[in-house]
């Protein structure tokens, strides 16, 4: 674990620009951590390219941002070959979505052609045009941002897409003390601006690395399954968390234990990280907005039903 | 309060005096509602306990004094030899071996003044031994406050006691007491300097609002019983479901018939023994004056000494009724004894081993001694010539009855219904002779269905007359109402009949002494008592008669003319009466239809053994259930330290095998006990966090560390770590035991 460190002190890196946010930042570093992508369902202004914008910068990375337009293309985002008469052949020109760290702004505005070029880029991580398939960058992290309040002229990202996100979370507003603890900071200059890069790209894919090889006990992989499988059974759903859900899961809890600076996976971490792991991933049925059960209420109550594994066996 | 008295012996002290004074509130009924004198000297040595707890720790120097206040109170009570000398010694060892005899052998009636004395003494002790740990050890006063205002209300409820004063004072010492150990308490919890700072401040109010409110509580106005009072409600329900209307009575003779009726128990504590020949009936005496609700004597008694123990008069004409000349011996039992002598039909001579004179009255055939009731080991002995009646010559009696006879024999109070007469008439349609009236009397119960039984028997109401609820409502009775009912049906045909109370013949004893022939001795018991009836015959004179179901005439009854059938008849029953108790069922069944279960535990039969083993199996069944029911509430009571023990047992067991799996899990079910909930979603971290926060530990969280390390990893700690581990888990326990 010789990036433990390193990783307390990019989230305090961030957490110099994202005041009293460290929840968010923490999840957004297990994401990155764990190879997988991001949402970010909020209002605008609560400082979602800042924390892309910050994280970038912390690991050194290549930060690149798409605005996504009702006519934005799928060019627009995957790039373009150009004929170059000079030399007489098309040349590639790669679209924003080559950078390394993505931060995809307001998907929802953009049409569903546009929006599935880059949901299958995040998914097969790399772009095929004009019969010619590039790799993406590695590492690549995208976060997306949606807004959740103007939905005039949107295109709302079909449910099942949502599943190839790695989390969904929500920014909110910062409460009073930390909003002016944000004014007393960025009274002069921004603090954005002096941020230093703690690693850089190399030490992060070493970094994945090591998070993917950490220790998951069969106890907690069965504990997981039936946090899983125990939403598919729920009344309340029409349709459950994917076995991609269980590994979605999985993945983010071992980031989350490198970033606790633990070498396995206790059941502590899929509880904090289910919410956010699992909540998009599962397809209510009308009547359950009804009885007021909304998706992270839903995970919620299940990680109350399902018992926590305390002994090796199962009837523990 | 003098500074150098602590608060803590002040109030305890005061504590301790409230406890005298509630628990003299439990002894202070005693005098009114049982028949317990000198309750002063109970409550003196409860005061004596009392005090003794409070000054002395020392279990001997306790022990020693209520040992010898105790024994004190029973040297002033009850022996009159000089304290601790060699008569007080044996009077003492005297009354306790009998009280210990009386006890093993159930007669718990039997137990003296002293012994019952020295029990409640002993449970004084006992319950000042526990007062004092409620209130000096244990704080605890408020369930002992409840208990007495249960105690008072229900005292004042159903006896005469009245406990209306004994409620204010148990109000306001206890109240009193309450708020000063509610001070206490509360003081543990402050530094020793400032324990006496706000006893006024505390105590003032305090005493002002219980003051208050006793005298607000004594002149409000109060609204009457808003309920019925309950006491007839549970009579009358206890009555429907079959427990008598009247009070139940010891089996035995009584002197009292003015009030027949009522439910008995069963009683076999022996009243005397006789050698005799056969199981005949005792007489003792007879009744004349039916009252409608039971018998009277019409004039008074007129004893006459008697000449040399010679009986002068007899129940029947000597002259004219063949008899057989036996004797017998009576010998009472001293704590049963009878004033009055019991004797065979026939008797002609009585002595008594002390050779005192006897006097009789020959209208009711009363035996009198003076000896009787004081002298122990009495004996008597008595010549009888045992009649034979001839059913012939008692078919042809006349009904010539003397002007006398019929004036005394023949009364009937005017409120006897006259369905009565009516039955008997029916009864004896056909019937040409007073013998034959009779014998269709005597017969006509058990052949209708008239049951014979001691329980649920009920009292006749006012205006009822006791006869007529028997015969015409009730139709379950017991000899009384047999008797009483045949002497009534036979007066109502004018027929002379009085009715006769004595004694049956007793079982056989079991140990037999070695006597002549046709003789055997013979133990009879308060279940024995028993009550005939005897008609007039003009030229015979009294002939008993035996109506009640199951019971059988012992007397000889014989026919000329057809070779003395019904005589041999009856020796055949006597031989079979002798026998066991298993016989007597068949020849009673021979006797009555009407069989009912409870004869056999009645008077006749030697049914006294297996009787006395029901008795003894109930008792033993009784006294496991109170015992298991005891052990059940101290189990109930403990049940925390108990399992709190079998927890640490089984702690110290797991602990010594290393297998933190087994361990963990059981300190976990350990922790749900005590009262730190797991809910099911809650990991292990969080809840240790919850429960180091809850008991003030620290051990919690990294035993649960080693523990996920373990379960999550999959890694087994090396031994250091075990080690560390295994103090980790003690002093987890011993904190969550401490």
């Amino acid at each position: 674990m010789d990036y433990g460190n390193k990783v307390a002190q990019i989230l305090e890196n961030i957490e110099k620009v994202m005041i009293g946010k460290k929840h968010e930042v923490t999840l957004s570093l297990v994401a990155l951590l764990a190879d997988g992508h991001v949402l970010l369902e909020d209002v605008p202004g609560v400082g979602k390219t800042m924390m892309v914008r910050a994280l970038s910068k912390s690991l050194n990375c290549d930060f690149k941002r798409i605005q996504f337009t009702p006519d934005l293309l799928p060019s627009d985002v995957t790039g373009v070959s150009i004929y170059n008469p000079k030399e007489m052949v098309f040349e590639f020109r790669s679209g924003p979505i080559f950078g390394d760290i993505v931060l995809a702004d307001e998907i929802n505005r953009t049409s569903p052609k546009t929006q599935s070029a880059l949901l299958e880029a995040m998914e097969e991580m790399n772009v095929t045009v004009d019969g010619i398939t590039k790799s993406l960058h590695n590492p690549f992290f995208v976060m997306a941002t949606q807004n959740p309040v103007d939905y005039e002229g949107t295109y709302p990202l079909p449910e099942a897409q949502l599943d190839r996100f790695l989390m969904k979370l929500s920014m909110g507003y910062p409460n009073e003390v930390d909003e002016l603890e944000m004014l007393n900071r960025t009274d002069r200059e921004h603090p954005i601006d002096e941020i230093e890069a703690v690693i850089n790209k190399e030490q992060l894919l070493k970094m994945q690395k090591e998070v993917e090889s950490l220790y998951v006990d069969d106890t907690v992989k069965r504990y997981i399954v039936q946090l899983v499988s125990q939403t598919r059974k729920s009344p309340y759903v029409q349709l459950g968390v994917s076995p991609r859900g269980s590994i979605a899961l999985m993945k983010a809890a071992k980031a989350y234990a490198y970033i606790e600076k633990r070498d396995y996976v206790i059941p502590d971490d899929i509880v904090y990280l289910a919410p956010y792991v699992l909540s998009h991933r599962v397809i209510l049925r009308p009547e359950a907005r009804y009885e007021g059960v909304t998706q992270s209420s839903l995970i919620t109550q299940i990680l109350e039903e399902i018992d926590v594994p305390v002994r090796k066996e199962l009837h523990g | 309060m003098k500074k150098s008295i602590s608060l803590e012996s002040v109030s305890s002290f005061i504590l301790l005096l409230a406890g005298f004074m509630l628990f003299w509130e439990w002894l202070r009924p005693l005098e009114e509602i049982t028949d317990t004198g000198n309750v002063y000297l109970f409550v003196i040595y409860t005061a004596i306990c009392f005090v003794t707890s409070f000054f002395t720790r020392n279990l001997w120097a306790k022990f020693v004094v209520k040992f010898f206040s105790l024994l004190f109170i029973l040297d002033y009570l009850f022996i009159n030899a000089t304290l601790l000398s060699p008569e007080w010694i044996q009077t003492l060892t005297l009354e306790l071996r009998f009280n210990l005899e009386a006890v093993l052998e159930n007669d718990w009636g039997l137990m003296t003044a002293f012994a019952r004395s020295m029990l409640f003494l002993l449970l004084l002790w006992l319950m000042s031994y526990l007062l004092h740990y409620w209130f000096m050890i244990a704080n605890k006063f408020f369930l002992f406050v409840v208990l007495t205002f249960i105690y008072l209300t229900v005292l004042d409820t159903y006896t005469i006691y009245d406990a209306q004063l004994a409620m204010v004072r148990t109000f306001v010492v206890s109240f009193l007491v309450l708020g000063l150990s509610r001070y206490v308490k509360l003081m543990d919890n402050v530094e020793r300097d400032n324990h006496k700072k706000h006893v006024w401040s505390w105590m003032t109010p305090i005493i002002v609002i219980v003051l208050f409110a006793t005298v607000l509580g004594i002149y409000s106005p109060k609204l009457n019983p808003q309920w019925p009072d309950p006491v007839p409600f549970i009579q009358s329900t206890a009555g429907h479901v079959g427990f008598s209307n009247g009070p139940v009575q010891k089996v035995g003779y009584g002197e009292d018939d003015s009030q027949l009726g009522g439910s008995f128990v069963q009683d076999d504590s022996p009243v005397f023994e006789a050698i005799a020949h056969d199981d005949i009936y005792w007489r003792i005496e007879s009744k004349d004056l039916y009252t409608g609700k039971g018998w009277e004597r019409s004039t008074e008694l007129d004893f006459q000494e008697s000449n040399n123990g010679d009986i002068e008069w007899s129940t029947f004409l000597r002259q004219q009724i063949e008899t057989t000349s036996y004797s017998a011996t009576v010998r009472p039992v001293t704590q049963n004894q009878l004033s009055k002598i019991v004797y065979p039909y026939g008797i002609h001579h009585i002595m008594s081993s002390e050779q005192d004179p006897f006097f009789t009255d020959s209208t009711y055939g009363l035996i009198e001694s003076e000896s009787a009731e004081q002298i122990q080991n009495l004996s008597y002995s008595i010549d009888y010539e045992a009649p034979s009646f001839s059913i012939n010559e008692l078919r042809s009696n006349s009904e010539d009855d003397p002007v006398e006879i019929k004036e005394q024999y023949l009364q009937l109070p005017d409120s006897l219904p006259d369905r009565v007469q009516e039955l008997a008439t029916e009864v004896t349609t056909g019937e040409d002779n007073r013998y034959d009236k009779a014998q269709a009397i005597e017969g006509f119960f058990s052949a209708n269905g008239y049951v014979y039984q001691i329980e649920d028997v009920s009292v006749p109401e006012e205006g009822e007359d006791y006869v007529d609820q028997f015969l015409f409502e009730t139709r379950i009775g017991y000899c009384d109402n047999f008797s009483t009912s045949m002497v009534v049906m036979l007066r109502s045909l004018d027929i002379p009949a009085r009715w006769v109370k004595g004694f049956t013949g007793g079982t056989e004893a079991v140990d037999q002494p070695s006597l002549p022939d046709d003789y055997s001795l013979y133990e009879v018991t308060n279940n024995n008592a028993h009550s005939w009836v005897e008609v007039y015959f003009p030229e015979s004179g009294w002939v008993p008669f035996e109506p009640t179901s199951g019971f059988t005439n012992p007397t000889d009854f014989y026919q000329e003319t057809s070779s003395d059938i019904n005589t041999e008849d009856y020796m055949i029953d006597d031989e079979e009466t002798e026998e066991e108790s298993g016989e007597e069922l068949s020849e009673e069944e021979q006797e009555s239809e009407a069989l009912n279960p409870a004869e056999d535990d009645s008077a006749v039969g030697g049914a006294n053994n297996e009787n006395g083993g029901n008795g003894g199996i109930y008792y033993w069944i009784g006294a496991l259930t109170l015992i298991f029911v005891i052990l059940a509430i101290i189990i109930y009571l403990k049940r925390y330290e108990l399992r709190d023990w079998y927890m640490l047992k089984k702690w110290h067991r797991l602990i010594e095998k290393l297998e933190i799996e087994v361990a963990y899990v059981y300190l976990l079910e350990i922790l749900e006990k005590r009262g730190v909930h797991r809910s099911k979603g809650q990991t292990l971290r969080r809840y240790a966090i919850e429960v180091d926060q809850r008991l003030g530990t620290s051990e919690m969280y990294d035993i649960t560390l080693a523990y996920e390390e373990y379960l999550y990893r999959n890694q087994t700690s090396s031994l250091k770590d075990n080690k560390r581990l295994q103090s980790l888990f003690q002093r987890m326990i011993d904190q969550i035991f401490a």
